[in-house]
C-alpha cells in the first residue's frame, strides 16, 4: 500500500455529508443576486459534546460565474488572469505549455518543492486547500503566502462551487475517495475547457499531480495527463536539486531500511483516545533531554494546577518521539522506575552505521537511587507531530557515492535525520535544513529531506539565520497581504486626523535615545506652567493608528510580538515604513502620538494625569550624551536644554523616591560591539556606559507605564493587559548569601526594600568591583517578568521596580504588548472602538502567553547573537590573557567572568588531558580546591581566552587557568603578541 | 379504517374565461409604498396616504378612481360595513343596554338594547326589567341578522333587528369566508330552490339554514325552532355549505346564480367529495360556463 | 481543529455566496385561509411562518387599549425541532421575548396603526428552521402576512442581517456565520424612504464599521428583497 493511502486513513472523518438537490435556477430576473445558481443541500451528522448526534444542514450553491483564471481562455469573463499563456517549466516528460493541478498530499508533503521559484503557474483546487487547511496549518499558511505571491502565478479554483465540478459523494465512498474524484473532475473540467482553438494552438495542457496509485490510475482511466511528484520532479530540465527537496515516500524508504523492526508499532489514535479516557495512557509534551539522548520527560497536564512529569528512558520507550510532539504515555510498573540519570550522553562522535547496538548505552546508565525514582513510562503512540524544519549540518557518509547522509541537527534535542541528496559534497560544511518526512519502525533515525541551504557554518549571515531559526523568531520579510494595509505614501496628517487629536505641535518635544537609533518610540517634554508647576509630557508613537486589530499587519504583528534586536541587526516587529519612519517620533516632522501628560510640583509629585492621543512635531532627537552635553553645558539655554534640565531635575526626585520605595538596582554587564562598517565584524567590545540621562528617560517611561497600567486596569479590571514579576522564592537567594558571607557581609533578601538596603551597604574596601559583581549575582536570583491578563490572575506586584501594577506602554514600535495596551487605553479614553477579541480576557491570556515566549526566545535569540560575536571577535585575536573574578565555584570547575568583555567562561579541572587532579568542593562555603589552591567566589584570576572551533557546530570560548600558578593545571602563559594592529583598525 | 388522504400540492388557480383576465389587465395593481399619482389633484382614500406630497398607496390592491377620489382596495380585508349593509354576527358580550356583536370588523359591532324588536310589541319604552333580562333574548354565543343603522366614527358598527327579517338564527351552518366575495344585491336574504335558506351577510358570513315553513311572525325575531331538520334539507345544506366554499377557494363572487349554479353542478359528485381540489376544479369550471351563458 | 473559513482569498463564502449576495428567497401568501393575513417564507434554510389577526377588538385586557391608534401584539417562538438540537422553548424563553419586542418596535414604525383605534393587530411568526437572520426571516415574513390582511403600511419592511469578517461586510448571514464571525447587525428598514425600522447590533464591533455597513450591502439588498417579494 503506498504511503498516501495510509495517511490520509488517519485522517479524521468525522462529517459525512449528504447532498441533495432542490432546486435549479432561481432568479432569472435579478441579476445582481446571482449570475445563475443552483441550490444544493449539504446534510452531515455530528456529534454534540454530550454525546448526542446532531443533524446540521448547510446550503451549498453552484454557480457559473467562476472563471478558470487562464490567460488563454476567453469564454471565462474574469476581470484578470493569473496563470499565464507561456507556462512553461522546462520538462522531460511535458515539452509543452502546462498548468500544474496537484492533489492534497502532493501539497501537504512537497510543500518545499512547491515553493521553489521554478514551479510556477500551478492550479490549486479548493477541494486541496480545505484539505490542507484541515490538516495542517502551517502548509496551509504557507500555500496561502503562495497563491499570494504573483511571481508564482497559483490560482485557486473554487471547484466545489462550480457547477460543472462539484460532485456529491456517492454511496459507500469514503471522504477521501470523494475528494480524490472531485480533484480529477476540476482537472478534467479544466482540460476540456482550455481546448479552446486558442489554447490548441499553444498547446496547452493541465497535469494532474499525484502520488496515488489508484488515483493515478482513476485518472489515466479517464484520459487525463497525471504524473506522480517524483516522475515529474525529475524530468525538470533545468533544475537537479530540486529532487533533493522531494519529500520521500514510502516506497523508497523501504528499500532503505532493514526488515529488522527497532520500534514497538504506535497504537492507533481510536485506542490512544480510549485508553486516554480510560486512564491507562496518560496525554503529555513530549520534552527530550538537552544531555541525554536517551532520556527524555513527558510533561503530564493534570487537572487544575497538578501536572507531572513522567520519565522516559531507553530508545524502545522513546518510541520515535520527536521533541515537543504531543505523544501518549504509559505508566510502566513501579518496579521498573528509574531516577533521571545525570550523566551527559550525545549521540555523536563517528557516524555509525545504521544499525548500531546503542540499547547497550541506554541500559549502562541504570543505577537508580530509590529515593529519586520518578514514575517512568513509555511512548505509545503520536497524538501530534510538532515537527518543523530543523537547522544543522551534514554528517558526509563515508561511502563517497552514496547518497543516504545523517543530518545532525543544532538543536541537541532533536535527533540525528537520514536524509538523501546527491550534493553531499557542496552541503558538507553549510548550515542546511532539514525537514522530518516520517519515522518506520524499523529505521534507527527518521527520515528528511533537504529543504535549503543557509550558508556555509561560521559565517556571519548564516549563523544569524540558524540563531533566528532555532529560536523561532519569525524574520521572513513581510507578505504581500501584510504590506497592503501600510498607509499609502506620501503620507500625511489629514485633516480628519486632526479632529480627534490634540495639537501638541507647538510644545518643544525632544526624544533622547542611544546612538543609531531609528525606530523613535518616546518623546518627552517639559515646562513650566503659570501656576509654578510644571507639565512634563511622555508621548509615544501611535502605532495603534496604523495597526487596526485583526488584519494581516495586526496578525503578523501579534505572532511577531517584539522586535528582536542582534549585533548588527534588527528583526522589526512591523515593516520598515512604520518603524522607521511613520511612527517614528523623529525631528522636525509631525507625526502622531499617544501623550501622557502630568501636572506636577515641583517635588515630582503628581497632580493630575491626563491621556490624549495628538500630533506633535519633535524639536530634536538626541542620543543620551548629546543630551547629557546639553544638560552640563552650562552655557546653552534654548528651550530644548531648559526642558531637559527640568526633566532630569524631577527624574532625578522620582528615582530616589523610587529607591526609597525598594526598587531595585540591579547590574547585568551589557556589552557592546564596535562593527567594522565595512566588513560588519566586531572589533572591539566595550561594556555599555549609563549616564544620567539613560536614566532620566527610564524614570519617565516607568512613570507612564505604571500610569497607564492603573487607568487601564480601573478601566478594565478583566482584561487589561499588564506585566508582572514574581518575588523569588527565599531558596534562589543561598548563593547570593553564601557569596557575600564568604567575605562577611550580611544580605537581607526578605523584601526587595532589604535586598536593596544590604546591596548598597555590602562594599569590601579595595575591591571597587565587588558590588558589582553582587548585583550581578542578584540578578540571577531573579524570576521573569512576565505579561498576563487581569482577569486570569491576581497577583500584581512587580517585584524589581516595587510597583503594585506595571505594564508596557512605552514601545509600541518594538513590542505588541505596549500595540494592546494602546488600544485599551484609547478605549478607555473613548478615543478608539473596542473589539471583541480586546475584551475577551481568554484571548487576552493567549496573547500574554505568545508574547512571554517570543520575549524569552528574543532574548536567547540576542544572547546567542552576542555570543557568537564574541566568537568571532576572539577569533580574530589569537589567544589573550586576561583578567577576571570567579562567579561560581562548580564540582570540577569554575565560572569566570571577564569584566572587560562582559564575558563568562568556565575553567574546567577534569576532562581532556588532565585526569588525576585532586580536586575538593565544598558546597557550604562554597569553595573548591585543586591541589593546593582553594578557589572562592569573587577571587581574582588570570585566564587565557582562545576560541575553540574543533567542533564547527558548536563553537566556544575556551578559557583556561593562568595566575595561579598550579601545576598540571594551569598553562603557561601564551607568547604575548604585541597588540595584533591591523591596519583597517585603526581608522 | 380506510381515509383518504393527501399531501397538499401545489395547484394552478382554474384559468378563469379569457374576458376575465383581458379585464384583470386593465387593472391598476399597486403594493404598500407604490406611488399612485403626485398629482395633487387628487383626493386621497381608503388605503392611501400623502407621503412627501405623493400620493401611495398602504395596501395590496387595486386602484378605484371615483372621480377625484382614489382609494386601493385590498384584495383581502376585515369587513368595512356601510349604512344598510346586512351582516351575520356573534354576541361576543352582554353589556349594560346593549350587545357587543363580532362581525369580521375592525372593532366588535354594538346593537342597541332599544334597536331590537322586543317580543310583544314593537315601539315602547324600554324598562330597566328589560336589562335585566336582556341574556334572556340574546346571549355569548347566539347568531344573529342584522342591519347596519350607523357607523361610528372609530370605524364600530351599529346595528339593529327591527325587521322581521332580523333576529336571532337557530339551526343552520355558519361559513366565514372574505367579505370581499359578497356580492352586493338587493336582497341578501334567498330561499333557494334546491330546498335550503341562505344569508349572505356582506360582512362574509354565510348562514345556511332550512327554509321555514312559515313565518312565525309573534316571536319577533327572537324565536329559535328546536324540531330536527331532514336528513334530506341537512345534505342540502352540507352541499350548499361545501359549494360556497369552493366558490371561495376560487374566487368566484357569492350571489344567489352562482351559488345554485354550483350546486347544480355539484350533483353529479357526492357531498363529501366536493371539496378534492380536483371535483372542486371541475365544478367551478362548470359554474363559470353556466354563468357566462346566462351573462350572454 | 482550525474553525471555519468564512471568507476564502477568492471571496467566496462557506455555502459559495459572494460577500455581498443573498441567500435563496421563496415565499408564499395566504397559506392560512382562517388567518387574516399569512404568509411563509424561506431564506436558504431558514423558514419561518407569520399569521396575521386583526384588526380587531383589543382581547384580554381593555386597559391596553389605545385610544388614538392600534396595539400591536407581537409573539415570537421557535419549534421544536427548528434547531440543530431539539429544544423545548418554554413560553417564558428571553430571547423569544426579546425578538417579540423587536418585532413589535418594527411594526409599530410601518403600520399605521392610526387609522384603526382601540383595536389590536396579532402578528405571530414562528420559526420552523433555523439557520441564522432569525429576526430578519420573521420581519420578512411578517411584512408579507400584514400586507396578506390588507393592513394598510406606509412601506414595505425588509430586513437583512450583516456581519464582519476581516472588514467585509458579509449580507445575509447563515447560521455558521453568525456562530464564527464576531458581529452582527441586524436591520429593518422601509425600503422607499430608507428610513430605518429598526437597528440591532448583537456582540461588539468597531462602531466606524456601522455606516460603511448601511451604506454598501443593506441598502441595495434590502431593495433586492422588497423587488422579490413583490413578485
Amino acid at each position: 500500500m503506498s504511503f498516501n493511502v495510509s495517511a490520509k486513513q488517519k485522517r479524521k472523518t468525522k462529517f459525512k455529508p449528504v447532498y441533495t438537490t432542490h432546486y435549479s435556477r432561481v432568479n432569472p430576473h435579478n441579476k445582481t443576486v446571482f449570475a445563475a445558481v443552483m441550490l444544493k443541500s449539504k446534510t452531515f451528522v455530528k456529534k454534540t459534546r454530550s454525546g448526542g448526534v446532531m443533524k446540521i444542514v448547510r446550503e451549498h450553491y453552484l454557480r457559473d460565474d467562476i472563471w478558470c483564471g487562464s490567460e488563454v481562455c476567453s469564454e471565462c469573463k474574469q476581470e484578470s488572469t493569473v496563470l499565464q499563456r507561456d507556462a512553461c517549466i522546462e520538462s522531460n516528460l511535458c515539452p509543452f505549455p502546462h498548468y500544474l493541478v496537484p492533489d492534497t498530499n502532493v501539497v501537504l508533503h512537497q510543500i518545499d518543492v512547491l515553493e521553489d521559484p521554478v514551479i510556477r503557474n500551478v492550479i490549486i483546487l479548493q477541494t486541496v486547500m480545505q484539505e490542507v487547511r484541515h490538516r495542517s496549518a502551517p502548509v496551509y499558511k504557507r500555500l496561502k503566502d503562495l497563491i499570494h505571491d504573483k511571481e508564482k502565478h497559483f490560482y485557486t479554483f473554487t471547484n466545489e462551487h462550480h457547477r460543472e465540478t462539484f460532485i456529491e459523494r456517492e454511496p459507500g465512498e469514503s471522504a477521501n475517495d470523494r475528494n480524490d474524484r472531485a480533484i480529477r473532475v476540476a482537472a478534467k473540467w479544466y482540460s476540456q475547457h482550455l481546448k479552446t482553438p486558442e489554447a490548441e494552438a499553444e498547446g496547452l495542457r493541465v497535469v494532474l499531480i499525484t502520488n496515488d496509485q489508484g488515483n493515478k490510475a482513476k485518472a489515466e482511466e479517464s484520459g487525463l495527463l497525471v504524473y506522480r511528484c517524483e516522475e515529474y520532479i525529475k524530468s525538470l530540465i533545468a533544475n537537479p536539486e530540486l529532487v533533493d527537496r522531494l519529500a520521500l515516500s514510502n516506497n523508497e524508504q523501504n528499500e532503505i531500511s532493514s526488515s529488522k523492526v527497532l520500534f514497538p508499532e504506535h497504537l492507533p489514535l481510536s485506542r490512544i483516545q480510549a485508553g486516554i479516557k480510560s486512564g491507562t495512557f496518560l496525554q503529555g509534551t513530549f520534552r527530550a533531554s538537552r544531555d541525554n539522548y536517551l532520556e527524555a520527560t513527558v510533561f503530564v497536564q493534570g487537572e487544575g494546577e497538578d501536572s507531572t512529569e513522567i520519565i522516559l528512558q531507553g530508545l524502545q520507550n522513546l518510541n520515535r518521539a520527536v521533541h515537543q510532539d504531543v505523544v501518549a504515555v504509559q505508566l510502566l510498573p513501579r518496579d521498573q522506575w528509574v531516577a533521571p540519570s545525570s550523566v551527559v550522553l550525545q549521540d555523536d562522535g563517528v557516524p555509525k552505521d545504521d544499525e548500531t547496538n546503542e540499547e547497550e548505552d541506554g541500559r549502562r546508565k541504570r543505577i537508580c537511587v530509590e529515593e529519586h525514582m520518578k514514575p517512568t513510562g513509555k511512548v505509545v503512540g503520536i497524538i501530534k507531530r510538532n515537527w518543523r524544519p530543523f537547522c544543522g549540518m551534514l554528517n558526509v557518509s563515508q561511502i563517497k557515492e552514496s547518497t543516504r547522509h545523517l543530518f545532525t541537527p543544532a538543536d541537541r534535542r532533536i535527533p540525528r535525520i537520514r536524509i538523501e541528496t546527491r550534493q553531499a559534497s557542496t552541503l558538507a560544511g553549510q548550515r542546511i535544513m532539514v525537514a522530518i518526512d516520517g519515522w518506520p519502525k524499523h529505521s534507527r533515525y527518521p527520515n528528511g529531506h533537504f529543504v535549503r541551504s543557509l550558508g556555509s557554518a561560521g559565517d556571519k549571515e548564516t549563523e544569524t539565520e540558524v540563531l533566528l531559526l532555532e529560536h523561532d523568531v519569525p524574520h521572513q520579510a513581510f507578505s504581500q497581504a501584510v504590506l497592503s494595509f501600510l498607509p499609502k505614501m506620501p503620507w500625511t496628517i489629514t485633516p480628519e486626523d486632526m479632529v480627534k487629536r490634540e495639537d501638541l505641535r507647538q510644545l518643544t518635544v525632544c526624544s533622547v535615545d542611544p546612538p543609531g537609533c531609528t525606530d523613535i518610540d518616546d518623546a518627552l517634554h517639559c515646562r513650566e506652567l503659570d501656576n509654578g508647576n510644571f507639565e512634563v509630557g511622555v508621548h509615544i508613537a501611535d502605532v495603534s493608528h496604523f495597526i487596526r486589530p485583526g488584519n494581516a499587519l495586526d496578525k503578523e504583528a501579534a505572532n511577531r510580538g517584539t522586535t528582536v534586536y542582534l549585533c548588527g541587526r534588527r528583526i522589526d516587529m512591523v515593516p520598515e515604513l512604520l518603524s522607521s519612519n511613520l511612527c517614528s517620533l523623529r525631528s522636525n516632522v509631525e507625526r502622531m502620538a499617544f501623550s501622557c501628560i502630568w501636572e506636577m510640583n515641583h517635588n515630582a509629585e503628581i497632580l493630575k494625569t491626563r491621556f490624549t492621543k495628538s500630533v506633535i512635531n519633535s524639536k530634536a532627537s538626541l542620543t543620551y550624551a548629546e543630551a547629557q552635553m546639553r544638560i552640563d553645558d552650562t552655557s546653552m539655554n534654548d528651550d530644548i536644554t531648559k526642558s531637559l534640565r527640568g526633566l532630569n531635575k524631577l527624574a532625578k526626585i522620582l528615582k530616589r523616591r523610587r529607591i526609597e520605595n525598594g526598587a531595585l538596582t540591579l547590574s547585568s554587564l551589557e556589552v557592546r560591539f564596535h562593527i567594522d562598517s565595512e566588513t560588519h565584524d566586531p572589533i572591539d567590545l566595550q561594556t555599555k556606559e549609563l549616564m544620567e540621562t539613560n536614566s532620566m528617560v527610564e524614570e519617565f517611561m516607568l512613570l507612564a507605564n505604571i500610569s497607564v497600567a492603573q487607568k487601564i486596569y480601573d478601566e478594565f479590571s478583566e482584561c487589561a493587559l499588564l506585566r508582572k514579576h514574581p518575588a523569588p522564592p527565599p531558596s534562589n537567594y543561598d548563593i547570593l548569601i553564601k557569596a557575600a558571607k564568604s567575605k562577611g557581609l550580611e544580605i537581607h533578601t526578605d523584601s526587595a526594600k532589604a535586598l536593596a538596603d544590604s546591596l548598597d551597604v555590602a562594599k569590601v574596601d579595595g575591591f571597587s568591583y565587588f558590588n558589582t559583581l553582587l548585583r550581578i549575582l542578584a540578578t540571577r536570583c531573579m524570576m521573569q517578568a512576565v505579561y498576563f491578563c487581569s482577569g486570569m490572575d491576581s497577583d500584581f506586584h512587580h517585584y524589581g521596580l516595587a510597583s503594585s501594577i506595571y505594564t508596557h506602554f512605552t514601545s509600541p514600535i518594538r513590542r505588541y504588548s505596549d500595540i494592546i495596551v494602546h488600544r485599551l487605553l484609547a478605549v478607555a479614553i473613548g478615543a478608539d472602538s473596542t473589539y471583541p477579541d480586546l475584551m475577551d480576557k481568554h484571548k487576552q491570556s493567549a496573547l500574554c502567553n505568545n508574547l512571554n515566549y517570543r520575549h524569552k526566545m528574543a532574548q536567547y535569540a540576542q544572547r546567542a547573537s552576542v555570543a557568537f560575536h564574541t566568537q568571532l571577535f576572539f577569533k580574530n585575536r589569537g589567544i589573550l590573557n586576561e583578567e577576571g573574578f570567579i562567579l561560581f565555584v562548580r564540582k570540577n570547575a569554575i565560572i569566570v567572568l571577564i569584566p572587560k568583555f562582559g564575558l563568562e567562561g568556565t575553567v574546567f579541572f577534569d576532562g581532556k588531558g588532565k585526569t588525576g587532579v585532586n580536586l575538593r568542593f565544598d558546597e557550604e562555603v562554597p569553595s573548591l580546591t585543586v591541589e593546593q589552591h582553594t578557589f572562592h567566589m569573587f577571587d581574582k584570576v588570570n585566564v587565557t581566552i582562545s576560541l575553540d572551533d574543533s567542533n564547527i557546530q558548536h563553537q566556544k570560548i575556551r578559557m583556561a587557568l593562568l595566575e595561579p600558578v598550579i601545576p598540571g593545571v594551569s598553562v603557561p602563559a601564551p607568547e604575548v603578541e604585541p597588540q595584533p594592529k591591523k591596519p583597517k583598525l585603526d581608522r | 379504517m380506510a381515509s383518504d388522504m393527501r399531501l397538499p400540492v401545489l395547484r394552478k388557480a382554474v384559468s378563469v374565461s379569457s374576458a376575465g383576465s383581458d379585464r384583470a389587465d386593465h387593472k391598476d395593481l399597486v403594493v404598500p409604498g407604490d406611488v399612485i399619482t403626485s398629482d395633487p389633484g387628487f383626493m386621497r382614500g381608503h388605503g392611501t396616504y400623502i407621503d412627501e406630497e405623493k400620493l401611495t398607496a398602504s395596501v395590496a390592491g387595486e386602484v378605484e378612481r371615483v372621480d377625484k377620489l382614489i382609494c386601493v382596495r385590498p384584495i383581502k380585508t376585515r369587513f368595512n360595513g356601510e349604512v344598510g349593509d346586512v351582516v351575520v354576527g356573534r354576541i361576543t358580550e352582554v353589556q349594560q343596554k346593549r350587545w357587543k356583536v363580532e362581525t369580521n370588523s375592525r372593532l366588535d359591532s354594538v346593537l342597541l338594547l332599544s334597536s331590537v324588536n322586543l317580543p310583544g310589541g314593537e315601539l315602547r319604552r324600554r324598562s330597566a326589567e328589560d336589562e335585566l333580562t336582556m341574556r334572556d333574548y340574546l346571549q355569548e354565543g347566539d347568531l344573529i341578522s342584522a342591519e347596519v343603522q350607523s357607523v361610528f366614527s372609530d370605524g364600530a358598527l351599529l346595528l339593529h333587528t327591527r325587521s322581521l327579517k332580523y333576529g336571532k338564527l337557530g339551526q343552520g351552518v355558519l361559513v366565514q369566508i372574505s367579505p370581499a366575495l359578497i356580492k352586493r344585491q338587493k336582497t341578501h336574504f334567498h330561499n333557494l330552490p334546491c330546498g335550503a335558506s341562505i344569508i349572505l351577510g356582506n360582512n362574509g358570513f354565510v348562514w345556511l339554514y332550512p327554509t321555514p315553513g312559515q313565518q312565525e311572525e309573534e316571536a319577533g325575531g327572537f324565536y329559535t325552532s328546536l324540531e330536527p331538520v331532514s336528513l334530506a334539507d341537512r345534505e342540502v345544506i352540507s352541499r350548499l355549505r361545501n359549494c360556497l366554499l369552493a366558490l371561495a377557494a376560487h374566487k368566484v363572487l357569492l350571489y344567489d346564480t352562482s351559488i345554485l349554479y354550483c350546486y347544480e353542478s355539484s350533483l353529479p359528485h357526492q357531498v363529501k367529495d366536493i371539496l378534492k381540489p380536483e371535483v372542486m376544479e371541475e365544478i367551478i369550471m362548470l359554474t363559470h360556463h353556466k354563468l357566462m351563458e346566462q351573462e350572454s | 481543529m482550525a474553525g471555519l473559513e468564512l471568507l476564502s482569498d477568492q471571496g467566496y463564502r462557506l455555502d459559495g455566496r459572494k460577500a455581498t449576495e443573498l441567500r435563496k428567497v421563496q415565499a408564499r401568501m395566504g397559506v392560512f385561509s382562517q388567518a387574516d393575513g399569512s404568509a411563509y417564507i424561506e431564506q436558504g434554510n431558514t423558514k419561518a411562518l407569520a399569521v396575521v389577526y386583526g384588526p380587531h377588538e383589543v382581547r384580554g385586557s381593555r386597559s391596553r387599549t389605545l385610544h388614538d391608534r392600534a396595539v400591536i401584539n407581537c409573539q415570537y417562538s421557535m419549534a421544536t425541532f427548528s434547531t440543530a438540537e431539539r429544544k423545548r422553548r418554554p413560553h417564558g424563553d428571553r430571547k423569544s421575548a426579546e425578538m417579540s419586542l423587536h418585532l413589535k418596535q418594527t411594526f409599530e414604525a410601518a403600520v399605521m396603526t392610526q387609522l384603526y383605534p382601540r383595536s389590536q393587530i396579532d402578528i405571530y411568526v414562528k420559526i420552523l428552521q433555523s439557520d441564522g437572520g432569525n429576526y430578519s426571516v420573521c420581519v420578512n415574513a411578517a411584512t408579507l402576512a400584514v400586507i396578506d390582511a390588507g393592513i394598510p403600511m406606509r412601506d414595505y419592511v425588509c430586513a437583512c442581517t450583516v456581519g464582519f469578517v476581516d472588514e467585509t461586510p458579509l449580507a445575509d448571514l447563515c447560521y455558521a456565520e453568525e456562530g464564527g464571525g464576531g458581529s452582527s447587525l441586524a436591520l429593518a428598514l422601509l425600503p422607499r424612504g430608507g428610513q430605518i425600522a429598526l437597528l440591532q447590533m448583537d456582540a461588539m464591533t468597531a462602531c466606524k464599521g456601522v455606516s460603511k455597513v448601511l451604506d454598501e450591502v443593506v441598502r441595495q439588498h434590502l431593495q433586492d428583497v422588497s423587488v422579490l417579494t413583490r413578485e
